[in-house]
Parts: C-alpha cells; sequence; structure tokens
C-alpha cells in the first residue's frame, strides 16, 4: 500500500480509539446544535425567547389600557408581572415605586408602567413610561422591540380615547355628542352599516387609524409607526447601568472571563495526570504529606491562577476598552476569587472522573462548550425554554457571570452580591467534595 | 547478644487489588544497618511492598510496622523516618535540580540554611553540584536517576527505599549509584532494594528475599540462598559432535540440559567436578571448550519457579 495511505489509516485508527475525539466529533455536535436549535426556536411552532420577565404596573382604568395588559400578557416572549408578593406570600398590585428596588435585585430587567394620564386632555398623544435594564444588548433590543410592537398594535384604540378628550375638553359633552352622531350618520350613509355600531365605535375612540395602509416604497409620507411614534410618548428610564462607561463592553466581559477561565484551569487540573504518570505523587506521599494536601494544594492553586487570569483580562478590559475595574476592585476581586473557586472545582471535578488526560481534555471541551451555551455566555438566557433555563441556572457560568454583571454593571454592594457568592462558594464546595471522594477512591494516587 | 530490634516488620502481610492478591501473607523482618534486597520478576510485588512499607497504600490483612510503628497510620514519625526512590523519574522536569530539591526538602520541613547545606551535600554526593541549576529535563537519563536518589536523602532518612533504581540507567551511572548506596549503607542507613536484576542483588545485598507472585519464595544471605540449589558449580560446553559422547555419559550425574546448542551441566554435590575434567581429558577434549560458574539467584529462581526472572 502507499506510504501516504497507509499513514492515513494509521490516523483513522488512533482516532477510533481516542474517545475523546470520538465525543467532540460525534456528540458535541448534536448537543450544540440542539441547544442552538432550542434558543433559536428552529421547527418550533412558536419562535422565538419565551418568558421573558416583564413588570407592568396600570395605573389607568381606561379599558383600553386593560387591554393593553392583556394584550401583553398574550405574548409568549413575556412573563408579565403585576403582583408584588409580600413577606407573608400575599399578593397586591405592583405599585411604580416597587420597580426600581426589585429591578435592582434583578427580579426582572424590563417594566412598562401605564400611568393613570395615559390619554390626556392637554395634548394629542398617549404616554407610557418604561423601566430597563439592559445588561445584555440582545435582550434588551430584543425586549424593546417586543413591547414596541405589542405597544403600537393597541395605541390606535388608546389614541382615539386621546382625541376625544381633547374633544372633549373644547367643545363639551353635549356638542360632542351631537358631533358624535351626525358623523354616525354621514358613515352610514356614505358606506353603509348600521349608525348605532359606528356611533358606539367611535364613542370607544376607535377611528381606524391603526387601519392605514403603509407608506408605499419611495413615498415621502410617513409610515404607520412614524407617526405613531410622534404621538406616543415613552419615558424610558434606565434603572441599572445608566452610569456604566462603555456598556458594550462591560455586558460581555463577564462571557469572555468565564470561557478563559474555565479553560484554563480545567488545563490546570488535568496536570494531576502528569505527576501521577510521572511518579511524583509516591514520592510527595511518602513524605508526611496527605492526599487531602495535595487536592487542597491544587484548589487553592487553581484559585490563586485563576484570580491572577481574571484580574488581568479584566485590567486589558480596562485598557483596551475602558471597563471601569478600579472603582469596583475590591467586589470584582471577590467574585473573581469565588468564580476561580467554582470553576477550579468544575475543573477538579474533570480530571477525577476522567481516566485519561486524553480524555479529561475531551470531557472538559464538551461540558464547557455546554455550560457556555446554557449559563448565557453567547446568548442571553431569557431566549432559552423554561425547560433549558432551568439548567441554566446550574452552571458554573451563569453564575459566575451574574456576579461580574452585579459588579461592573449593577455596581452591587456586598450585601447584593452575598447570594451569588454564596451560590459560587456552594458549586465550588460540592464540585471539590466530590472530586476528593472520587479521587480517593480512583487510581490518581496509585 | 541479643539481635537488634526489626526495623521493618512484616507478619502476613497482604495487600489485593480488586481480584488480584498483589501480596500474599509475606512476612520478614529487616535489621537496622541492612542492605535487603526484594528480587523477582515484573509483577511480582517488589513495587507493592514497597508502597506498603512508604504508607502509599494500606494493607489488607497482617501487620507491617517501621520502627515500630505502623505505617499504614500514616504517622509523622513513620515518614520523616523513610525516603522513598521511586520507579519513575519522580522530578519536576521544567525546573532546576536545586529548585527540585528545595521543593520535596520543604515537604519534609527543613528551611533555610539546614536547606540550603543538605541541598548543597547531597549534589555533591550524586556529582551534580556543577549542574545545580540546569533544567532537569535537560540531564541525561543517567543524571536524572542520581537526582532521584538524591531527592530521597535531603531529610537523612533511616531507611531507604529504592524502587528499581537503576532502569534504563547506563553502566557507568548504575555503577556511581551502586556506589553511593553502599557508602550509604556502610553510614548507618538501611536499604531495601527491589531489583529484576540478580546480578544488583548479588553485589549489593546482604540478604535478599527471593519475591514471586506476591509471596516470598526464599529468604537469606546470598550464600544461604545458593546453598538451597542442589549443586555448587556449572559447566556450559558447546553441544557437538566432539561431545555428544561426553553428554551421554553426564546423564544421571546431575542436571543437564541442551539449549541453542549449548549444554549446561550442574552436577550433584556427590559428583566432584575432578571426575567431570577426567572425563573430558579422556576424551581429549580441550579445556578451552569448557567454562564454569558458581551458581547464582538467577539459577535458584529458576529451580524454584521454572521461571527466569526476565520472563
Amino acid at each position: 500500500m502507499n506510504p501516504i495511505l497507509v499513514l492515513v489509516r494509521k490516523d483513522v485508527t488512533l482516532f477510533l480509539k481516542d474517545r475523546a475525539s470520538l465525543v467532540l466529533t460525534f456528540v458535541v455536535p448534536f448537543v450544540l446544535i440542539y441547544i442552538f436549535g432550542q434558543v433559536f426556536g428552529v421547527n418550533q411552532t412558536d419562535k422565538g425567547p419565551s418568558g421573558i420577565p416583564v413588570a407592568v404596573v396600570n395605573q389607568s382604568d381606561n379599558p383600553a389600557a386593560a387591554r393593553l395588559v392583556e394584550a401583553l400578557k398574550g405574548e409568549t416572549a413575556f412573563k408579565v408581572l403585576t403582583q408584588y408578593v409580600n413577606d407573608d406570600k400575599t399578593t397586591r398590585p405592583l405599585r411604580e415605586e416597587d420597580l426600581v428596588p426589585m429591578m435592582r435585585d434583578d427580579d426582572f430587567r424590563f417594566a412598562l408602567v401605564i400611568p393613570a394620564d395615559v390619554v390626556q386632555s392637554s395634548t394629542i398623544g398617549i404616554h407610557l413610561k418604561a423601566y430597563s435594564n439592559p445588561r445584555n444588548a440582545i435582550e434588551a433590543q430584543t425586549v424593546n422591540g417586543l413591547l414596541q410592537k405589542t405597544i403600537f398594535t393597541h395605541v390606535p384604540e388608546l389614541l382615539g380615547e386621546s382625541l376625544r378628550a381633547r374633544a372633549l375638553d373644547y367643545l363639551g359633552q353635549e356638542r360632542i355628542d351631537r358631533f358624535d352622531a351626525a358623523i354616525a350618520d354621514a358613515v352610514s350613509r356614505a358606506f353603509g352599516g348600521d349608525r348605532e355600531e359606528i356611533l358606539k365605535d367611535i364613542h370607544n375612540g376607535a377611528y381606524g387609524i391603526g387601519s392605514r395602509r403603509p407608506a408605499t416604497a419611495g413615498s415621502s409620507s410617513p409610515s404607520p409607526s412614524d407617526v405613531l411614534s410622534r404621538v406616543i410618548h415613552l419615558d424610558n428610564v434606565q434603572v441599572v447601568g445608566k452610569d456604566v462607561k462603555s456598556p458594550e463592553a462591560t455586558m460581555l466581559v463577564g462571557g469572555w472571563a468565564i470561557q478563559f477561565l474555565l479553560f484554563a484551569l480545567t488545563a490546570s487540573a488535568t496536570a494531576l495526570f502528569r505527576e501521577r504518570d510521572a511518579g511524583i505523587f509516591q514520592r510527595v506521599l511518602s513524605a508526611p504529606v496527605t492526599r487531602r494536601d495535595i487536592l487542597l494544594s491544587k484548589f487553592l492553586y487553581g484559585i490563586l491562577l485563576g484570580l491572577v487570569q481574571l484580574v488581568v483580562l479584566f485590567f486589558a478590559g480596562h485598557l483596551l476598552y475602558g471597563i471601569e475595574v478600579l472603582p469596583y476592585l475590591a467586589p470584582l476581586v471577590l467574585v473573581c476569587v469565588f468564580a476561580a473557586a467554582a470553576c477550579t472545582g468544575f475543573g477538579m471535578l474533570i480530571a477525577a472522573v476522567s481516566p485519561t488526560p486524553e480524555a479529561a481534555r475531551g470531557i472538559a471541551t464538551f461540558v464547557i462548550l455546554v455550560m457556555c451555551a446554557l449559563g448565557g455566555a453567547w446568548f442571553p438566557v431569557s431566549f432559552m425554554s423554561a425547560f433549558i433555563q432551568k439548567f441554566s441556572r446550574l452552571t458554573v457560568v451563569y453564575w459566575s457571570m451574574e456576579g461580574f454583571s452585579r459588579v461592573l454593571w449593577s455596581h452591587a454592594s456586598l450585601a447584593e452580591l452575598g447570594p451569588t457568592l454564596g451560590i459560587l462558594a456552594l458549586m465550588a464546595a460540592l464540585t471539590m467534595g466530590v472530586s476528593v471522594w472520587l479521587f480517593n477512591r480512583g487510581n490518581i494516587f496509585d | 547478644m541479643t539481635a537488634p530490634a526489626a526495623l521493618i516488620s512484616a507478619r502476613g502481610v497482604v495487600k489485593r487489588y480488586g481480584p488480584l492478591t498483589a501480596l500474599d501473607g509475606v512476612s520478614l523482618d529487616i535489621a537496622p544497618g541492612e542492605f535487603f534486597g526484594l528480587l523477582g520478576p515484573n509483577g511480582a510485588g517488589k513495587s507493592t511492598f514497597m508502597s506498603l512499607v512508604a504508607g502509599l497504600r494500606p494493607v489488607d490483612g497482617g501487620t507491617l510496622t517501621v520502627d515500630g510503628a505502623g505505617v499504614s497510620a500514616g504517622s509523622r514519625a513513620a515518614r520523616e523516618a523513610l525516603g522513598l526512590v521511586p520507579q519513575h523519574i519522580a522530578l519536576y522536569a521544567d525546573l532546576g535540580a536545586e529548585t527540585n530539591l528545595r521543593i520535596f526538602g520543604e515537604l519534609y520541613g527543613l528551611r533555610g540554611r539546614e536547606l540550603r547545606s543538605r541541598i548543597g551535600e547531597v549534589l555533591e554526593a550524586v556529582q551534580l553540584a556543577d549542574r545545580r541549576k540546569d533544567l532537569v529535563k535537560h540531564f541525561s537519563g543517567g543524571m536524572q536517576r542520581r537526582l532521584n536518589l538524591a531527592a530521597a536523602l535531603l531529610h537523612r532518612p533511616k531507611l531507604l527505599l529504592c524502587d528499581e533504581p537503576t532502569v534504563g540507567v547506563d553502566p557507568q551511572s548504575r555503577n556511581a549509584i551502586f556506589e553511593f548506596l553502599q557508602e550509604l549503607n556502610r553510614g548507618g542507613l538501611t536499604v531495601i532494594y527491589s531489583t529484576h536484576y540478580m546480578e544488583e542483588a548479588t553485589r549489593l545485598c546482604s540478604r535478599v528475599a527471593i519475591i514471586d507472585h506476591g509471596q516470598i519464595l526464599a529468604l537469606g544471605t546470598i550464600d544461604e540462598l545458593l546453598a538451597r540449589l542442589p549443586f555448587e558449580e556449572e559447566v556450559r560446553f558447546p553441544a557437538n559432535e566432539a561431545t555428544q559422547a561426553l553428554l551421554g555419559e553426564l546423564e544421571g550425574h546431575g542436571e543437564l540440559a541442551v539449549k541453542e546448542g549449548v549444554a549446561r551441566f550442574r552436577p550433584r554435590t556427590d559428583y566432584p567436578l575432578s571426575r567431570f575434567y577426567g572425563l573430558t581429558e579422556g576424551r581429549g577434549l580441550s579445556a578451552r571448550l569448557f567454562t564454569s560458574q558458581r551458581p547464582t539467584l538467577e539459577a535458584l529462581f529458576l529451580q524454584l519457579t521454572g521461571r527466569n526472572l526476565r520472563e
């Protein structure tokens, strides 16, 4: 046989004997494609994101406002929250003053307030208020787009109300009633239809504004959305992150950092195999050193290495993209320590379950990619199905990014960071606990 | 005068790895200052015994004590009393010789001036003082082996466990290691030396245990072990037409085997070699055809197991 073919066959044989390569080649693509498919709604009836929490406070008694709330509830992308849960588990309608603290606690990142004066008699148009925490650019743009779509769909009704209110202010009820009756008569005569039904529509403000045909291409006439945007007064309030310099980089840096950290620390943990194969553990363990000492030293080294790498990475982000690091150095270092601990624990667990360094590298690549996809390092967690989102919250990636975001985006205090740090510490403790148990049962120290 | 208390005492020691019994009721005593050999083929249980003495694994049955203390308890005193020279080059190849020694010395609690002084001494002893800053990966195999040995001596152990420490070493380095170990032993250090080279055991060890399939087959000084053979000498000569008749006459007077054209005759103890050489002279066979040698541990192993040491 041709030597080239012999060598090719040799490589194929080696590949087929390498389980890690087989997993990376044949399993990882299936899993990643499945996750991407879930995110982008491939072959699903309801495409796009679902269940993004949006708080809605309706202060208006206008029936059209209530219908807008119902329309938002019907939007599958949103999970509309209208109730505040008290400490005793009783509920009451959300109030506008609840929104900012709840958004700072990350209970939700978007809110819409329909004020009592949604329809004003002093001006033509409607007035709405939107609160946001746009810590993820993709999520924020998507939510804003969907909110606008839903509002614009229901605005004509409210706009009719607005026109009537303004006319009422000028003309008084009697003249308005006569005007409405005259209009209903004229429409009925000119276009047919039941006069009473037309009159009822007019009373409800249904002037058919939203049914106007869109402007043709090249036309200078404004499109319906242009018209609507001029008559909708939407006050935007950015609750969190408005003072952040270089917001785009700040939003992204957590995802970069955690991927970097996971790969680095997993590689570090798999160095255990090298030391075992070199017989170094035999020598070390014959000294007054225990297995626990070795594993604990690896854990501490992982934290130290991770901390240094993260600090360097954030400073690189600061120097290259202007991410603000120095004012939040203490909480950032704290999150870095806990994230590094959790990632080290994860790396140790991978090493503990893997029979060989090659297998460890394969498993690590697979699990890291899946965790990054699920944990929100590539796209917002809120874009995934509720089922997948449950797994997101089990990943080191999710909670590490949460920690970085809370420091750099929300400028959270140490107390506010507590729960996130607690979860990272718990993850570190669990993964290390299981790793130590597995290492003591396995052959890493033989 | 009473015999000194055993530094190592094993009584019915058993070690299992799943279904495999690696050590099956090993009993032996090693006195302080002995140079004790564990001789056996690969997989005989030598390294397992070493690892039990070093406290790397617990025993599954029997008792094993080092200096009177149970080693499986992993007491600090027991661990400080011994130095292990693993079969592998258990060093950090990307670090320098001195840095490696500093790490291992610190694990034994050596610090500061004492550590620096010990590093200097052991590097001098293994003739690597002038290479102290060099990376281990740039050392030859023999130099790495010598440093591997030096790392086990930093803390002045009472007992040195050498697990096949000359595997893959050139003859010159091997000789240097042997001389160094003998010097240490003369200085009072107890050495347990495992090997599958009978020449090493014969040269170095005052007592040897022959081990196979996890059991001690024979134990004693070299002379005691060789005395167990039913012959005192082995004569080899070419098995050809000229010696054909001689072969026939030797039958019944000892062990006679012909392999690959070489005849090997091990006379019974009641058959003096003078009679053998009388026969050869009578047949006009030149004395240059015959070589004789004293029996070896290899022969004993063959006698005990029916296999060669390196099979």
